[in-house]
């Protein structure tokens, strides 16, 4: 074989290369996830409804709005805001897929951070996607990462200051959308997705807001609640009436710093009117010392290096072999959103909410959160959203 | 419009030049070499320039 022939085989090795990595990166990127909003839907808006600062953007995400047309409270439930954080995206679509309010108002957002969701997170070999089983099939879901992608904020600073504080954060956080709120409406994609939420919290007049996320067990703040001073009793008394009565792990319930900026149980407090709550769960696939980072890891929460890590008194949550399993992580973060609406109806009769269609937590724990998705091919187009 | 998503803008731009100018350097040495070891990594070199000008990674 003489020179040519042998660079024309690498060339063609190299464009086949290039043709594979490329057409993975493009399929996860432009990969449309199904929604079939509850019968119980009365609109369904784009974020960019409520400011511009994120039209034409990929995190120009949609809002579903459940309005009972009864006088009560309005309750922002927010998925998503990580993309490596699957029970969050998938507690927010149980309720966008089953819910129904008899009284007040309930707006659910599946994916705050869209972009997050359309690449991987790097050096982590990471699944680009998950698969729930369904009684009607399997539906697919986006593994992103923490972040917004690259392609939609680059170059990150050396160090990222949050513009209204001024704190100083690692530079990867300008992209992270639990680090830029309030938000600003010309600053990077993160700043203006969140300044976009804070406008419709502020123009629903949203009274509270839950944000729903996932993190390793050798993190502090874990199975728990945090709060706004002015969420403290509702918060407290979810997490007494979820430890006695329903978690076999108890939910716990801390308060917000108010020096920590950049976060939503911090400054969507601050400000608006809303009180914000910041709900955790254990994901052992996001711990440093987790084995083989697959899907299975993703669904089953099963990993005997984060066991043996609990075996040495290193965690801040339980693991035994049961693991935690996708479902127990959905079934914990909606019971929570349920029981904080309970509570808020207790303390705050004027902005009661009735719900109804949720499926109980011993329900999804023995069904699945598959039991709770429903099928795109069996309904009307008009309840088919994509995101 | 931000002092930050300027400075953001501008250094993409540049990044994307140094990208196509670096796609374009590496193209060049795999024509231009004898060895058949360093075509080889001349072309994987090549594979993260191509996705980043085209905006897949």
């Amino acid at each position: 074989m003489n020179l040519k022939q042998a660079k024309i085989i690498i060339l063609v090795v190299v464009l086949l290369l290039t043709g594979l990595a490329g057409y993975m990166f493009y399929e996860q990127r432009n990969y449309k996830e199904t929604v079939v909003v509850s019968e119980g839907i009365t609109e369904v808006k784009k974020l960019s409804n409520y400011s511009d600062s994120i039209k034409g953007s990929v995190n120009d995400t949609n809002v579903y709005i459940f309005d009972s047309g009864k006088e009560g409270g309005t309750f922002l439930i927010c998925g998503g805001t990580h993309a490596e954080e699957p029970a969050c995206n998938l507690a927010a679509l149980v309720f966008a897929e089953n819910l129904k309010v008899t009284q007040g108002r309930i707006i659910v957002i599946n994916r705050i951070n869209i972009s997050g969701s359309l690449a991987t997170r790097m050096g982590e070999a990471y699944p680009r996607y998950y698969h729930i089983e369904t009684p009607w099939g399997v539906q697919k879901f986006r593994f992103g990462d923490r972040c917004c992608s690259p392609l939609d904020s680059w170059p990150d600073p050396e160090v990222y200051i949050h513009y209204d504080s001024r704190q100083n954060l690692a530079n990867v956080d300008i992209r992270n959308t639990n680090r830029s709120w309030p938000g600003r409406p010309n600053g990077l994609i993160a700043e203006r997705t969140t300044y976009a939420i804070m406008e419709l919290i502020r123009q629903e007049d949203v009274d509270y807001v839950l944000d729903f996320h996932e993190a390793e067990l050798e993190y502090p703040v874990e199975n728990t609640i945090v709060t706004h001073e002015r969420g403290n009793e509702v918060a407290a008394m979810t997490s007494m009436i979820l430890s006695a009565n329903v978690f076999d792990v108890p939910i716990g319930m801390e308060f917000s710093p108010k020096e920590l900026h950049g976060l939503s149980h911090r400054e969507i407090g601050d400000a608006s009117n809303a009180v914000s709550y910041l709900a955790e769960v254990a994901e052992p696939m996001l711990d440093r010392i987790r084995g083989i980072t697959d899907e299975e890891l993703l669904l089953s929460g099963k990993d005997r290096f984060v066991m043996e890590a609990g075996k040495a008194g290193l965690l801040y949550a339980p693991i035994d072999e049961d693991g935690w399993h996708i479902d127990k992580r959905v079934a914990r973060h909606v019971k929570t959103a349920l029981t904080i609406i309970e509570s808020n109806n207790m303390m705050n009769p004027d902005q009661t909410i009735l719900v109804e269609g949720m499926p109980s937590y011993e329900e999804m724990m023995s069904n699945g959160v598959g039991a709770y998705l429903l099928d795109p091919e069996s309904v009307d187009e008009g309840r088919l959203y994509y995101e | 419009m931000d002092l930050l998503v300027i400075l953001n803008l501008i250094v993409t731009i540049c990044y994307y030049a140094i990208a196509v100018f670096f796609a374009y350097a590496t193209i060049r040495n795999f024509i231009k070499t004898k060895d058949v070891q360093r075509a080889i990594t001349y072309g994987i070199i090549l594979i993260p320039f191509i996705l980043r000008i085209l905006r897949l990674k």
